[in-house]
């Protein structure tokens, strides 16, 4: 859901460098920071995108292109077509047969609900490079902006067969899963997630989540051993503490349950 | 028995909406435990005063839901309150049906609450002028949930709660909204959201 207005802001309305008083380095740097993290603050990045490229553009170096195109996709996000075209051209006129920058073009049209126009422009690229994983990885985002998670699930795991070492994808394919309440194959995904990424607290902690909702004697000590885990990894993860102790509470109600095992969980994470 | 939205609580659902336009989001309605008990209660409106926002992102998961509304449930009993609604807004811009999660959780709050109702955003039509309520309530009727109209009458103060949410969203006081999602991330964060609150009441 992108926003449905495109309000002008108040043409008296300070500048980000003067209402933060930052210079033009810092916003910069922000910029870098906010790519980094891959954060979706979508309407932060465009206000301190667009005065960037608009004031100081010539500074940015090689830099400026990467700018635009991260703006440029929170532009997108913010329903601002004019800044997305403007970055969008300035891109197209640097790297004109850039798969990269059509995979952009692709974007704004996904933006616009242009889902046929953005499916052949992925798959052109596709033509060209059949190993292109980002055209690729669009095509499944339309099919679950259009609703249809069913191919998309189908899609991702055919992409999955092929590149099996994309986090990303199986992210995504586990919240895919648990938004159609396959919570066994969500399971599954975030095992993938968690064999790769054995120090990840997130992943360990929403494994757990996963099996507590699925329920049933086993699931649930799974989950308690789990969120125990993932506090282990990182005693702040307040989502495992409330989660065993949740875990805890509900294998009482189990009588087949050894008093021993759900002892033994705690002890483990404190 | 209908249900009646202040302007807090619009309000807040419609905060919490825009501040994740990417992601689902959902949350409870609360209204004051009226001390009588009614035995002819149809046709009074039960006034939903407030909401806490729950969460945003994946909304199908089942511990911290629980906690949440173990959590929010005591908040309720200490401040003389009831569980009496869930509102959600979907990922998707056209898509407004409730789903299974929406009915679990509203079956769940029907449990303590027998008239309790699913508030859904219709996404299609937010805007920050507000000019006219993107709710759509659904009440359970023999074993369904059934939209019902949604006229001035299921607000308290419908011109209130309109001038009041196209001024924060103008304002981008959703940047400040607390949700369970960010309590959870940092318990320092208040689900109660006072700060709102007050902007909600100075504005009236």
């Amino acid at each position: 859901m992108t926003y449905a207005c495109s309000h002008c802001p108040l043409e008296n309305m300070a500048s980000v460098s003067e209402l933060y008083d930052v210079g033009w380095e810092e916003m910069r740097d922000k910029l870098r920071k906010w790519r980094e993290d891959n954060s979706r603050n979508s309407e932060q990045i465009v206000d301190v995108g667009e005065e960037l490229i608009s004031d100081h553009a010539s500074k940015l170096g090689d830099d400026v292109w990467i700018i635009y195109e991260q703006v440029m996709i929170a532009a997108l996000d913010c329903s601002r077509d004019d800044l997305a075209l403007t970055c969008l051209q300035e891109l197209r006129k640097q790297f004109p047969d850039s798969h990269r920058v059509k995979r952009l073009t692709g974007m704004r049209l996904e933006a616009l609900e242009r889902y046929d126009e953005a499916n052949k422009h992925y798959d052109a690229i596709l033509e060209d490079d059949p190993t292109n994983t980002a055209a690729r990885k669009r095509k499944i985002s339309i099919l679950k902006a259009q609703g249809k998670n069913g191919e998309a699930i189908r899609e991702l795991n055919e992409y999955l067969e092929q590149f099996v070492g994309d986090q990303e994808a199986w992210h995504e394919l586990s919240e895919l899963y648990i938004n159609e309440h396959d919570y066994g194959k969500a399971a599954f995904c975030l095992e993938e997630l968690m064999m790769t990424n054995p120090h990840n607290h997130l992943y360990c902690e929403q494994y757990a989540e996963v099996k507590y909702t699925q329920g049933g004697l086993e699931n649930l000590e799974l989950s308690r051993k789990y969120f125990s885990q993932a506090l282990r990894l990182n005693n702040r993860n307040m989502r495992a503490l409330f989660g065993l102790y949740m875990g805890s509470g509900r294998s009482k109600t189990f009588a087949s349950v050894s008093p021993q095992a759900g002892l033994d969980t705690e002890q483990q994470a404190f | 028995m209908p249900i009646q939205l202040t302007s807090q609580a619009y309000c807040k659902m419609l905060l919490h909406t825009a501040k994740y336009p990417h992601c689902a989001v959902n949350g409870l309605l609360i209204a004051e435990k009226s001390k009588e008990k009614k035995k002819d209660g149809h046709g009074v409106p039960v006034l939903c005063v407030d909401c806490v926002p729950l969460f945003h992102g994946t909304l199908a998961l089942a511990p911290m839901l629980e906690v949440a509304l173990t959590l929010i449930d005591t908040w309720c009993k200490e401040n003389n309150y009831i569980i009496a609604g869930y509102y959600q807004a979907n990922e998707r811009k056209k898509d407004s049906k409730p789903n299974q999660v929406a009915e679990k959780v509203a079956a769940r709050i029907t449990e303590n609450f027998s008239e309790a109702a699913i508030v859904m955003v219709d996404n299609s039509r937010l805007t920050v002028s507000c000019s006219e309520p993107i709710v759509v309530i659904y009440d359970h009727h023999e074993n369904k949930w059934r939209n019902r109209e949604v006229t001035m009458g299921s607000f308290e103060d419908w011109s209130e709660a309109q001038k009041i949410t196209s001024a924060l969203l103008v304002g981008r006081s959703y940047e400040n909204l607390i949700d369970f999602d960010n309590h959870l991330d940092d318990l320092r964060n208040d689900w109660t959201n006072p700060v709102i609150n007050k902007s909600v009441l100075d504005l009236c």
